[in-house]
């Protein structure tokens, strides 16, 4: 059970961290 | 503080200095792709690798591409380390019959070596089979240098292109960088370790008879204690010394023993500690030559050199001064340095490094993200230990680790061209660019994510029993047992003030989320500021352009970062070690 958690933490950090990556990229094309 | 211990300190600082030159030029030819000495053995392997797995090597990519190709590299990496732990007992190489690793450990230790932390957690000999230390945890300490070393030349590349959207191939620089930068010196290195006594083998762990047999005391689960007499030993070995080169040319840190650097299995010998210290510093050093020749701009590498340098020496000083004066409630004990003895605080440290040694190697981890120790944090005098501590919050950005501290130090030379444009009232420029709005804001996303983890998860630690539980010292000394813990995984440094017992679910799982955040929350948002610096025309030095290439520059950079981490740190600072430090001289020691 733990293993699946913890796999399942590890690839929704990763998709998290992609849509950081997207959400930078986009601010660059709002007015500052 | 000795004669003796500053020719030490010197003559490594000159033996960095010296090798920053020739290994800057060799990463700028490597990751330019122009020709180098080790071509005609490794261009074939590259193009077989390419051919394999089917990289196109002329695709250069957008820094978005170049980002979540890391990404989804680290991502599954980790997840194969953390199937590589659970099921060990079932693989080859473990002829200590080793069971599996728990679930949490598993979880925080592939976080930890993925994200170049190796935060150790566990007693390594009688945790991690053969097979996991080199197809594990040595593969990692391989990789995460290799990423965080491409992720700088990312930013070189932003700095010196102008407008385009390409800053290379993350399959092709990661290649060339495991190939021509990591492997070869690594063979080499592993070689001299081996030539000083560090141990290479697949052998099974070897028992062998005391010859001075010992009566021990030992206090079993119920509380009883009991006398045991102990005639054996069992003497831990295996693969240490292609672990031990990488540990510390890729500032990883995570030792094959537990005793990391200080086992005599790792470090054996003077020459050993100090190939050791070299190999830390090395790339980062060379980096900054790297950082001048790529932009055209030799002075601006020096410059960032020189600021590296300067923390340095101020942290050395600082840290030597305290060991070497000791503790003063040792009021009866002779503390003075001698022909015969150290002198002053010795307490965690190995007799045959003595002080200057011991505070070297503690200086240069910190500065760098290594985290490997021939000495134990946990013991220092609180001025001592709080150096250390301030080394990572700075960001470790005093050469720093393997590109991590060059991108690093990036983000304050962002923000320092910024303050210094603020202050002439005109746009900031940095080597032809204008700085931006988009990329100070990017900067202090970078800042604030080490923040934002670094106290938050301390402060939850020190008011929940699931964090104050790990700490073996109460008061301020336990406060900086946490404070260490969440600035040495969020830093990405490893090292820990071992008195802190971190192999606990909270300990294991939120070290591990902060080492994660701290490694790539603070990436995305670097490579977002080299993306667009690489899109942007230059613009020709007028009379109003801040120099980046002198004294005044390297002033205002080591201003930056240290007004930064004083405005972030000291109120924790001053809960901890400082605090710590008052009551010393008061007569309360923790």
């Amino acid at each position: 059970m733990l293993d699946i958690v913890f796999l399942a933490a590890t690839a929704l950090f990763v998709v998290m961290a992609i849509l950081y990556v997207r959400a930078c990229e986009r601010l660059k094309g709002t007015k500052s | 503080m000795t004669a003796n211990g500053w020719f030490q300190i010197l003559f490594f600082l000159l033996a960095i200095f010296l090798v920053t030159k020739p290994l800057g030029i060799f990463m700028t030819r490597v990751f330019n792709r122009e020709k180098t000495l080790l071509d005609r053995a490794l261009r074939p392997i590259e193009k077989i690798l390419y051919r394999l797995v089917g990289v196109d090597e002329n695709h250069e990519m957008r820094w978005t591409e170049y980002t979540i190709a890391m990404l989804l590299f680290s991502g599954v990496s980790m997840t194969l380390l953390y199937l590589l732990e659970r099921t060990q007992k079932w693989l080859p190489f473990n002829p200590q019959k080793l069971s599996n690793v728990e679930p949490g450990l598993a979880f925080g230790t592939a976080a930890s070596f993925t994200t170049n932390t190796n935060w150790q957690s566990y007693v390594p000999e009688s945790t991690m089979s053969y097979l996991t230390q080199m197809a594990g945890l040595a593969y990692h300490n391989f990789v995460s240098a290799a990423v965080g070393i491409v992720l700088a030349i990312v930013v070189i590349r932003g700095i010196a292109r102008r407008e385009t959207e390409k800053l290379g191939n993350f399959w092709v620089d990661t290649t060339r960088c495991l190939l021509w930068v990591l492997l070869p010196f690594c063979l080499v290195g592993s070689l001299v370790l081996v030539s000083q006594g560090v141990v290479q083998n697949l052998k099974p762990y070897t028992i062998v008879e005391l010859t001075d047999p010992q009566t021990v005391r030992v206090t079993d689960a119920d509380g009883k204690t009991t006398s045991q007499r102990v005639t054996q030993q069992l003497i831990a070995q295996g693969p240490v010394a292609s672990q031990e080169v990488i540990k510390e040319f890729g500032t990883n840190g995570g030792g094959f023993f537990n005793a990391n650097s200080a086992h005599p299995f790792e470090n054996p010998t003077p020459l050993a500690n100090f190939v050791e210290l070299v190999l830390i510093f090395a790339i980062p050093s060379g980096l900054t030559y790297t950082l001048g020749r790529m932009t055209r701009s030799q002075r601006h590498g020096w410059a960032v050199w020189a600021a590296m340098a300067f923390l340095f020496l101020a942290g050395i000083t600082a840290t030597y001064w305290a060991e070497a004066k000791g503790n003063s409630l040792l009021s009866g004990a002779d503390q003075h340095a001698t022909g015969q003895q150290s002198g002053g605080n010795m307490e965690g440290k190995e007799v045959r490094f003595g002080i200057a040694n011991s505070v070297l190697f503690a200086t240069v981890t910190t500065d760098a993200s290594c985290g490997a120790v021939n000495s134990m944090h946990d013991s220092y005098t609180p001025v001592g230990g709080m150096v250390p501590l301030i080394n990572i919050m700075l960001g470790e950005v005093v050469f720093g680790g393997v590109g991590a501290g060059l991108y690093g130090i990036f983000v304050f030379v962002v923000l320092a061209v910024f303050i210094a444009g603020l202050m002439v009232g005109r746009t900031p420029e940095y080597l032809g660019k204008k700085i931006e709005s988009y990329d100070v804001k990017m900067a202090m996303l970078a800042v604030l994510i080490l923040t934002f983890t670094i106290l938050g998860f301390s402060a939850l630690a020190v008011i929940k029993p699931f964090g104050t539980a790990g700490i073996s010292n109460p008061g301020p000394h336990g406060f900086s047992q946490i404070l260490y813990a969440y600035v040495s995984s969020t830093g990405n440094n490893g090292s820990a003030f071992a008195g802190i017992n971190a192999n606990t679910m909270w300990y294991n799982t939120s070290t591990a989320v902060a080492q994660l955040l701290g490694r790539f929350f603070m990436i995305i948002p670097i490579m977002a500021i080299a993306g667009n610096l690489a899109r942007k025309k230059t613009v020709p030095e007028s009379a109003g352009t801040f120099p980046v290439t002198g004294a005044l520059f390297s002033t205002l950079l080591v201003s930056t970062i240290l007004i930064v981490g004083a405005l972030t740190f000291f109120p924790a600072l001053s809960l901890g070690p400082i605090l710590e430090h008052l009551l010393m001289m008061a007569g309360k020691a923790f």
